[in-house]
This record gives structure tokens, C-alpha cells and sequence, in this order.
């Protein structure tokens, strides 16, 4: 399962090989399901809790991991394209974190292949997300004596970036889907009847498949350019500076977002996302790479419409002619896919942050 | 010039000094060895960044332009601020949000005129020292893609790196270059002294041309204060104490971690540091801890505080740290007291001396340059709508 940035184009091309639309042969995909149990350390997991709403791992301090992974939000963010770090905007949609670690494939346009401990350097590293020198944020935690003790309660020893970049991973670990309808098979009639159009007419599962309802592959379905982008400088600047430094070539003419080809480097991959996770969609709108639509039942509408429009589009996408009843029943079955709000205590770090670092006394004396 | 207070041994010394370290970065100055005040000239001129009216008006811009840094809110000036002595009137820089400096911010006054940039010379031109703040996690903060993205969005900037650069779109290399031709712009050399060397015996005062025979004689300032800049451009430690600072405050003491880390240090130098090693971060030789540049005195009127670390406020604080041989007040010196320099030797000045110093170096510095701040460019979209649409009709 997924993309990886060598073997990802001929997975890709062998999956649009299948040229399947309608009709889909039940089994032919990963079944869906409940996801699997994962081993949580707690007290890492508290660790990364606490790391993941602090500001104070960013290079201004100014914005933690949680503004634009909103807890109320599904571990996204209700703006169309996130918000970014403070001096610049963003050029893509904040995707949900619940159950990012049951994947192996992260980012829309599936740049990260290996691990979410790289993918935790890669938010905190980059200029336009939190623009994050890792010495300094590394000092700034020995410097919180409540972090001195988190670490060392973990068993990481003292306070470092590499072991941020574990901890947050653990936490991460803790948002998987709680209570949904569909795991715990308390489907309502029409979301039953939505979960067989899902698997059959609608060809839903040919991408959306397995216990995350995603192949973790990426396809070009012809979601329409987000004009704010690049229509605002804020937006377009942190797009620049992706595509700049990804070595995408004519980068300042751009104006589309290159999505997966900016791994590639193949003109075939223009404009293709990965599939995203069908979990949790109560609370993550809106929906796209670039949260061009607002609505499940639009989203719903724009696959029934066969996708929108690009030369490059799968051909997976056909019109499905979907009654009013069916589109209804396939939103019921996408909301029973969403569980409890992960908006308590247990996943929310609710305790303040001191406002000052405290000093370290006797410092002459104390090694550092 | 009149030293004969070191003479003979220093004479020895300096031999010693230079038969056993060779090319050591510090020799030691004796009688006649320390040329002599000087008038200041033009500054040299880098013959790959020419100085034109164009490209220093940009430089301007870009100078107080917040853009050029991490979150768009720190600039050049935010930390070399024209009112406060084109430097930040506090001991330690301020630095970027969230952060504190660890060292005093250097006037840009008169920096054209220097071969290295820092207290501790790590960089060898003003484009470097540009580049190296202006990326520095707690002074600029920011990464070259996303601020070259910034100025590929402003039509003003896209107009006048084309016409002084005649690049397409604004390069980040070309930026430093722009600043620093800016910076070259900013020279002061007609302060009183430059007057008196020049002849017009009037422009000091009687305090002031008693202050410069001390300075050239029973201080022994010139020992290292020589020549047109006020510096010889070496470094040297004067036993300046570390700053208490990094005992009473968290982010000052967060900052003193980072800084053994993005200077380079040792495991156990990273342990025990409790000072800032100065030239030893470029060298890596243990008798170069605790050694600065010599800071030139010109413009000094306007940069306070004083010293690599700004623990000094005052010129009288200054000058009785070098009558005391290199204390303070409470007797604190350099952590490297091995390291100290020779020349700093107790002066036994007296209280009208030490005036008659403070007039002289006040001569140094002459009008205070100020400066109308530029109105700054603005965004705007690189694409018009239909050109968006256009675009993805054609997908």
C-alpha cells in the first residue's frame, strides 16, 4: 500500500491499468474495516502531547502544530487552505491527523514515504509551516523543567529535537478513530444501502479501499485550481517556496498546483493527489487538496459528474448517475464513518504553558 | 607616541608571541609598532558589487524591509535601527520573536570600511554578514526560498532587481549585495578628530587633545585602537566579564545553549561553556577563548551599550574597566583570564584623565546620522484572474 517516491509511477500506472469504473468486483480491493490496535507508550504519548500544542516549537513561538490541526476540527482546519506560519500563507488544505498513523504515505502530494517522525522534522523544519530551527527548539525544551521531567519520564533522557520528533509521532498515534458508526456496525438502512453503492455502482472503493478508505495512492480526479492561491501573494509566496525548492521547473509560471509530480518529475502526474482517508469527514471540511469543496454532498455531486476537468484525469472517473436517494444514502455512509469528537482531555493538552522560560539557577555551577 | 611603560618587555613578548603561534591572530602591539591615528578615507569597494545610485536606493529598501527574514516582521533595522545608533540599544541584540540575542548589535556605520564582519570576524564581507543575520535563528530566522518568493510578489522590487541586476526575477544572492551597498553608503568621516588630523588644530577641544595624547600615550588605547578605523582588526581578550544576563534570564540562557551549537563547539565545551568563547568558534584554539575585535570608536556617541556582550552603558564605565587593567566594578573579568591580553595593565588614570579620554572619543563621533525611512513596496498578484482561468480551461 501507497506511493513511494521511486515505485510509486508504476503502482500508478498498473492501478489506472485496471480500467475499472463500474461495476466493481466485490473483493477485488482491501476490505474495509476497523483499524488496527496500535501500542502506545503513555507516557510518550503525554509528551507529545504537550509538544503538539505549544507554540514554543515553532521559530517565532507564535502558531504550535495545533492551529492549523485543530482538535474541533478533526485534526484539521475549517480554512479552505491552511493558515501557515505567521508572514506567509498556505497553498494546500490542512489534512486530518486522526488516524495519520495508520499511513505510510503523508502530504497530499505524497512526498513522504518513510515515517511520521520525518514527517513531524518536515512541519516543523519548513519556512512556511513553522519555520523551526530544531537546535533552538531543542534549548527551549531543557529550558521548561516540565519538559525536563516529561522527557526523562519517557525514558528519552534529556530533552532533544530527535526525541520531539519520536514523541509527537507517539501522540499521534492516539488520535485513531473512536465509537464510528461503521466500526462498531451500527449503520443506519441508508448508509447500509450507501456502503453498497460505495463498493459497487459508484466505484468509490477503487481508490477509497482498506480500514482507512484510501490506497494511499495518487490519482488526478480534476479538483478545479484553488485561485487563491495564487491570487493572494500571502498564499502564492509559500507556494513558491515549495515548488522552489522541490526543483520544479518554470516554477514562477506555475500556475497550478503540480501535486504528485512534484515527486516525480513526470508530466503524467500533473496535478495528481493522493487519495485521502474517508474517516472523520464530519468534522474536516472542507474537502480536496485544496478544500475546494465545502460539502460531503457537493463532493458526492463532483464524483457523480465523473470528476471535473483535466486531460490528465483518471479514467477511473465516469459519470455515475447517481439518483438523489443514492447520493443521500452514500453521504449517510461517508458521516458513519466518523467517530467520537477526539476533543477531551485524553487528546487535548489543556494545562498552560508558562509564559517566560524559568531561569536556571545556579547556572554557573550546573553543566548545561 | 609614548609607551615606554611596555617597552622593553613588550618588545620581548611580541617576539616571543610571534617566533611561537607563528600566524596567532594576535601580536602585540609596542612602541611604534601601532600605526598611527588616522584620517578616514573613502571605503574600499568591492570590485564585484560597484556602488550605483540605483542599486543602494534598493538597498535601502531591502535594509528596512521586515520581509527579508523569517515571519515578515524582522528586517536589518529591526535590530540595526537608525535611532539607536543604527545598532539596539540593549546589552544583547534583540533577536528574532521568541528569541534573545547573545551579543551587543554592531553599528552599521563605518562597517564598509571593515574586512570581516561579527565580534568575531565570521564573516569576510558585508554581503556575508547580510546573508548570515538575515538567516540566523535568532536574528533574521528566514530561509532564502520563501523570502525570494516574498520579493518575486512585489512588481516594485521585480522592476528594480531587473534594472540594477537585469536578472528576471529578484535573486536572494543579489539582495546581500544590494544591502551592502547600501551600507557602504553609510560612512561618517568628518567627525571632529578627522578634522584635527587633517590640520584643523580648532576642531578638538584642549580636554579632547589632552584625551589623545593619553590615548596614544599612558592608556595605551592605540595599542590595538590604531589607525584611520579605530581598530586594528584583530582580536583580542580584554577580560570584558560574561554578561550576568545568562545567569538571571531563561531566553538569554536558551539562546547561550543554541549559539555552542550554531557556532560549533564540543560535547564538553557545550556542557561547561559559561561565557561566550569568541574566536575560538573560528579558530578552535583554546588561548583564542574569550577574544573579540577590536570595536572601533568611531560613532561610539550613539551606540550604547559597549563591549562584544553591551555590559558596559557608559563610556565612563569603559574607561574605568581599563584603568582597573580589565575588571569591572565588582572586579569580574574574562573567564579565560589566561587568555588576557598583556596590554591591559592597571593605567592609574586620574579622574580628569579619564574625562580628557571620554572628550577625546567623543570626537569620534560626529552628527547623528538619521535617516527618512522608505516607504515599502507592496504585494500584489502575479496573475490576473482570466489568467488563472485560462489556465485551467487549457488543462
Amino acid at each position: 500500500m501507497g506511493v513511494r517516491v521511486k515505485t510509486g509511477r508504476t503502482v500508478l500506472a498498473a492501478t489506472i491499468g485496471l480500467g475499472v469504473a463500474l461495476g466493481v468486483q466485490a473483493g477485488e480491493y482491501p476490505d474495509l474495516g476497523p483499524l488496527p490496535q496500535l501500542k502506545i507508550d503513555a507516557a510518550k504519548a503525554e509528551l507529545g502531547k504537550r509538544l503538539f500544542f505549544d507554540r514554543r516549537i515553532s521559530g517565532d513561538a507564535g502558531i504550535s502544530c495545533a492551529d492549523c490541526h485543530k482538535p474541533e476540527n478533526g485534526y484539521a482546519h475549517p480554512d479552505a487552505l491552511s493558515p501557515g506560519y505567521p508572514g506567509n500563507g498556505h497553498f494546500r488544505n490542512s489534512a486530518s491527523l486522526v488516524n495519520t498513523a495508520h499511513k505510510n504515505v503523508w502530504n497530499w502530494d505524497g512526498r513522504i514515504g518513510t515515517n511520521l517522525n520525518d514527517m513531524t522534522r518536515e512541519m516543523l523544519t519548513e519556512d512556511y509551516i513553522m519555520n523551526m530551527d530544531m537546535r533552538i527548539m531543542q534549548e527551549r525544551a531543557k529550558q521548561d523543567p516540565v519538559y525536563v521531567k516529561m522527557f526523562k519520564d519517557a525514558g528519552y533522557g534529556e530533552p532533544s529535537n530527535g526525541s520531539v520528533r519520536k514523541a509527537i509521532p507517539e501522540y499521534l498515534k492516539t488520535l485513531t478513530s473512536k465509537n464510528a458508526p461503521f466500526d462498531s456496525g451500527k449503520l443506519s438502512p441508508a448508509a447500509k444501502k450507501g456502503q453498497a453503492l460505495f463498493e459497487g455502482k459508484a466505484g468509490c472503493i477503487q481508490c477509497h479501499n482498506g480500514p482507512m478508505l484510501t490506497d494511499l495512492k495518487a490519482y488526478n480526479t480534476g479538483v478545479p485550481e484553488n485561485f487563491d492561491v495564487f491570487l493572494d501573494p500571502m498564499n502564492h509566496q509559500a507556494f513558491l517556496a515549495f515548488v522552489m525548492f522541490q526543483g520544479v521547473p518554470d516554477y514562477m509560471n506555475m500556475k497550478r498546483d503540480p501535486g504528485y509530480y512534484n515527486v516525480t518529475l513526470e508530466q503524467q502526474d500533473m496535478g495528481s493527489f493522493v487519495t485521502p482517508s474517508l474517516r472523520e469527514l464530519k468534522y474536516t471540511a472542507p474537502y480536496m487538496h485544496n478544500g475546494m469543496i465545502g460539502t460531503l454532498a457537493e463532493v458526492v455531486e463532483f464524483y457523480n459528474g465523473g470528476g471535473g476537468k483535466d486531460s490528465r484525469k483518471s479514467d477511473k472517473l465516469k459519470a455515475l448517475n447517481l439518483s438523489a436517494e443514492e447520493k443521500q444514502d452514500l453521504v449517510a455512509f461517508l458521516e458513519s464513518l466518523s467517530g467520537d469528537p477526539l476533543t477531551g482531555p485524553g487528546y487535548v493538552w489543556s494545562e498552560e504553558y508558562p509564559s517566560e522560560y524559568p531561569v536556571i539557577e545556579n547556572w554557573r555551577q550546573v553543566r548545561n | 607616541m609614548k609607551l615606554k611603560k611596555y617597552t622593553p618587555t613588550l618588545v620581548a613578548a611580541a617576539i616571543a608571541t610571534v617566533l611561537l603561534a607563528g600566524f596567532s591572530a594576535t601580536t602585540i602591539s609596542a612602541e611604534g609598532s601601532a600605526p598611527a591615528l588616522a584620517p578616514l578615507g573613502d571605503p574600499p569597494i568591492p570590485p564585484d558589487n560597484l556602488q550605483t545610485p540605483e542599486k543602494i536606493e534598493l538597498g535601502k529598501l531591502l535594509f528596512f524591509d521586515p520581509r527579508i527574514g523569517g515571519d515578515a516582521s524582522t528586517g536589518c533595522s529591526t535590530c540595526h535601527e537608525p535611532d539607536q545608533g543604527w545598532a539596539w540599544a540593549e546589552d544583547f541584540s534583540r533577536g528574532y520573536p521568541g528569541t534573545v540575542h547573545w551579543r551587543n548589535s554592531q553599528t552599521i556605520i563605518n562597517s564598509a570600511y571593515f574586512p570581516r564582519q561579527f565580534w568575531a570576524g565570521s564573516a569576510s564581507s558585508n554581503e556575508k554578514q547580510a546573508k548570515s543575520a538575515a538567516k540566523g535563528g535568532v536574528a533574521g530566522n528566514g530561509e532564502d526560498d520563501i523570502m525570494e518568493a516574498r520579493l518575486a510578489l512585489i512588481p516594485e522590487y521585480r522592476k528594480r532587481f531587473k534594472e540594477v541586476f537585469g536578472t528576471e526575477w529578484p535573486l536572494i544572492f543579489d539582495v546581500w549585495h544590494a544591502i551592502s551597498a547600501f551600507e557602504r553608503s553609510l560612512v561618517q568621516k568628518d567627525t571632529p578628530v578627522d578634522k584635527y588630523l587633517q590640520g584643523d588644530k580648532s576642531a578638538l577641544s584642549e580636554e579632547a587633545v589632552r584625551g589623545k595624547a593619553l590615548f596614544e600615550g599612558k592608556a595605551g588605547c592605540i595599542q590595538c585602537h590604531n589607525g584611520a578605523l579605530t581598530s586594528d582588526t584583530d582580536y583580542h581578550n580584554v577580560g570584558v566579564p560574561p554578561n550576568i544576563r545568562w545567569e538571571e534570564d531563561g531566553l538569554a540562557q536558551i539562546t547561550f545553549r543554541f549559539e555552542q551549537y550554531a557556532k560549533g563547539q564540543t560535547e564538553e565545551g557545550y556542557r561547561s561553556a559559561k561565557s561566550d568563547w569568541g574566536f575560538y568558534y573560528r579558530s578552535k584554539n583554546k588561548w583564542d577563548r574569550g577574544k573579540f575585535r577590536t570595536a572601533p570608536l568611531r560613532y561610539i556617541a550613539y551606540t550604547a551599550p559597549y563591549m562584544h556582550n553591551g555590559v558596559f552603558y557608559t563610556l565612563e564605565e569603559v574607561i574605568d574597566f581599563y584603568d582597573r587593567g580589565g575588571f569591572d566594578e565588582e572586579g569580574r573579568t574574562t573567564a579565560f583570564p589566561e587568555n588576557k591580553s598583556p596590554l591591559i595593565k592597571p593605567l592609574g588614570l586620574s579622574d580628569e584623565e579619564k574625562a580628557d579620554l571620554i572628550a577625546f572619543l567623543e570626537a569620534y563621533s560626529g552628527e547623528e546620522i538619521m535617516i527618512e525611512k522608505p516607504e515599502l513596496p507592496e504585494y500584489a498578484p502575479l496573475f490576473t484572474k482570466a489568467e488563472l482561468e485560462a489556465a485551467q480551461e487549457a488543462k
